[in-house]
């Protein structure tokens, strides 16, 4: 019944979206006050009616999640175990003699039991970059392994020396000022001082909680893009805005930051999807 | 120097620039990672489009604000390198210190587009140029801005600028100021959050003029 409401729930602001406005709004326009408005009244209503869109996502995952057999790879918990799996992430992975958070490892899978190529795995990861009202497999499996965490507290072995490696790198390179406007992560996500871009408040890596309230709730689903938005997606995003060069996903890179981030949010209980305008 | 330090603090004063981020240690000595292990991390989170690598190399300034979770976790001399390196980054219009268009400058200061690329979805144009100004600072009064960097309404007046006194020797050097301070925010502000627009040349010494004479100026919507 819940699916359904869901997939109605949808439906229905897809048409919204395509009936209202001329198809699909490209992302990161800027957009009307008139949009805007909807954004936010759409927003709070998924809120108040307690609607997460994001959980049509899951479903889709739980069938893409068997036709890539994922059910063979091993998220540190063993064979196919996914409840619990993304709060102990990332890790080290002597199979892969690599640290890797959860999408590294689901890309690494792919390309062990899907056969795909690291090409065809970065295409696949980045198939819904950049686009709105997008149905990716991708972001469905990444959905639905990350759902079955929920309830658990992040849990980052910062003890076991590689993953604290990867921890410290993270944390170098989140105050690491670089490119042609000077910016680093801690720009705007570190310090007491609680500041604002525009409209939207900022978490900072300094204040307690924070960082946990920001990381616990990925991917979450985005309103102005009717479709979810996994870590990685999240980094290129930071990262372009950051006029930094084009972020890849799967890198050694998005590891440290996780390592970094998911470390830094330890004991905070996952709750995906997260919902935001 | 100390006419730099002391209009820096004066700006300060007038600014009400109030950088309360937390002292904490700096990040520089953590347990034993090799300065190439965390450059090569780095780079492994990029495409390797040649275009693009320059703007993973950090300048001196940035590797001196990088070793510091903020401002204020600074010692006093990577302070002072970096007001000494970056002193030496202002270059002015060609016509010297002079009032440009407020007009021209508004037209920047509204524009958010400018310098974001990705090769996924949707970028600036390369013709794109605009400071996002109101992302960080509130400007005109009712208009929305964020509250990262300081309040700027009203600032040509709380800089005591009048029609009367704008061409004065002492109304061209607090243009002259400013001026300095939206080149390069760094020689007065190290490792502020604010990007050295003029410096990177993401803005010329001609729209950065424009944009100090919109803050400044007794005609600009920002001192109505």
């Amino acid at each position: 019944m819940r699916k359904i409401l869901l997939t109605s729930a949808v439906f229905g602001l897809a048409c919204a979206g395509f009936l209202g406005y001329q198809t699909v709004k490209a992302q990161d326009q800027e957009l009307s006050p008139e949009e805007e408005i909807r954004l936010v009244q759409e927003f709070n209503r998924m809120m108040a009616e307690g609607i997460n869109p994001g959980e049509i996502w899951a479903e889709m995952g739980k069938e893409a999640f068997k036709k890539y057999n994922l059910d063979k790879c091993d998220f540190g918990l063993g064979p196919g175990k996914i409840e619990g799996a993304l709060a102990q992430l990332p890790r080290y992975f002597p199979d892969a003699k690599r640290v890797m958070d959860l999408e590294t490892r689901i890309g690494w899978c792919l390309q062990q039991y899907a056969g795909m190529t690291p090409e065809q795995v970065k295409k696949f990861a980045k198939q819904c970059w950049g686009k709105s009202q997008c149905m990716g497999e991708y972001d469905a499996i990444v959905m639905y392994v990350s759902m079955a965490s929920n309830g658990q507290k992040i849990n980052v072995n910062l003890k076991d020396p590689q993953v604290r490696r990867m921890y410290e790198i993270g944390k170098q390179i989140y105050y690491a000022r670089l490119g042609p406007w000077d910016f680093n992560c801690a720009t705007c996500h570190a310090g007491q001082k609680e500041a604002r871009i525009r409209a939207t408040k900022l978490w900072s890596a300094d204040r307690p909680g924070e960082a946990g309230q920001a990381v616990s709730i990925f991917p979450k689903y985005l309103v102005r893009w009717s479709q979810p938005v996994t870590m990685h997606y999240r980094y290129a995003e930071c990262i372009r805005q950051m006029r930094w060069p084009t972020f890849e996903p799967h890198s050694d890179l998005a590891v440290a930051l996780s390592a970094f981030l998911y470390g830094t949010a330890n004991g905070t209980e996952i709750k995906v999807p997260g919902i935001g305008r | 120097m100390k006419k730099v330090l002391f209009l820096g603090l004066l700006a300060i004063g007038l600014v009400g620039i109030s950088p309360a981020q937390q002292k904490k240690q700096p990040t520089k000595k953590e347990a034993g990672v090799k300065p190439e292990e965390v450059r090569r991390v780095l780079l492994s989170g990029f495409e390797q489009d040649p275009k693009f690598l320059w703007k993973l190399e950090q300048d001196e300034s940035q590797r001196i604000c990088s070793q510091y979770p903020s401002m204020e976790a600074m010692p006093a001399q990577a302070v002072q390198k970096v007001i000494e390196l970056e002193n030496k980054n202002i270059t002015y219009p060609q016509w010297g210190i002079a009032w440009g268009d407020w007009k021209e400058g508004k037209k920047l200061v509204d524009n958010p587009r400018g310098g974001r690329y990705a090769s996924y979805g949707f970028s600036d144009k390369p013709t794109d140029k605009g400071g996002n100004c109101y992302a960080c600072h509130l400007i005109e009064k009712g208009v929305p801005g964020g509250t990262m960097g300081p309040q700027l309404t009203g600032y040509g007046k709380r800089y005591g600028i009048t029609k009367e006194n704008m061409n004065s020797p002492e109304g061209l050097e607090k243009l002259k100021t400013v001026y300095k301070i939206v080149y390069n925010s760094w020689h007065a502000f190290p490792c502020s959050a604010m990007p050295r627009f003029g410096y990177h040349g993401s803005l010329s010494p001609e729209d950065v003029m424009n944009i100090a004479t919109y803050l400044l100026h007794p005609e600009s919507p920002v001192n109505k």
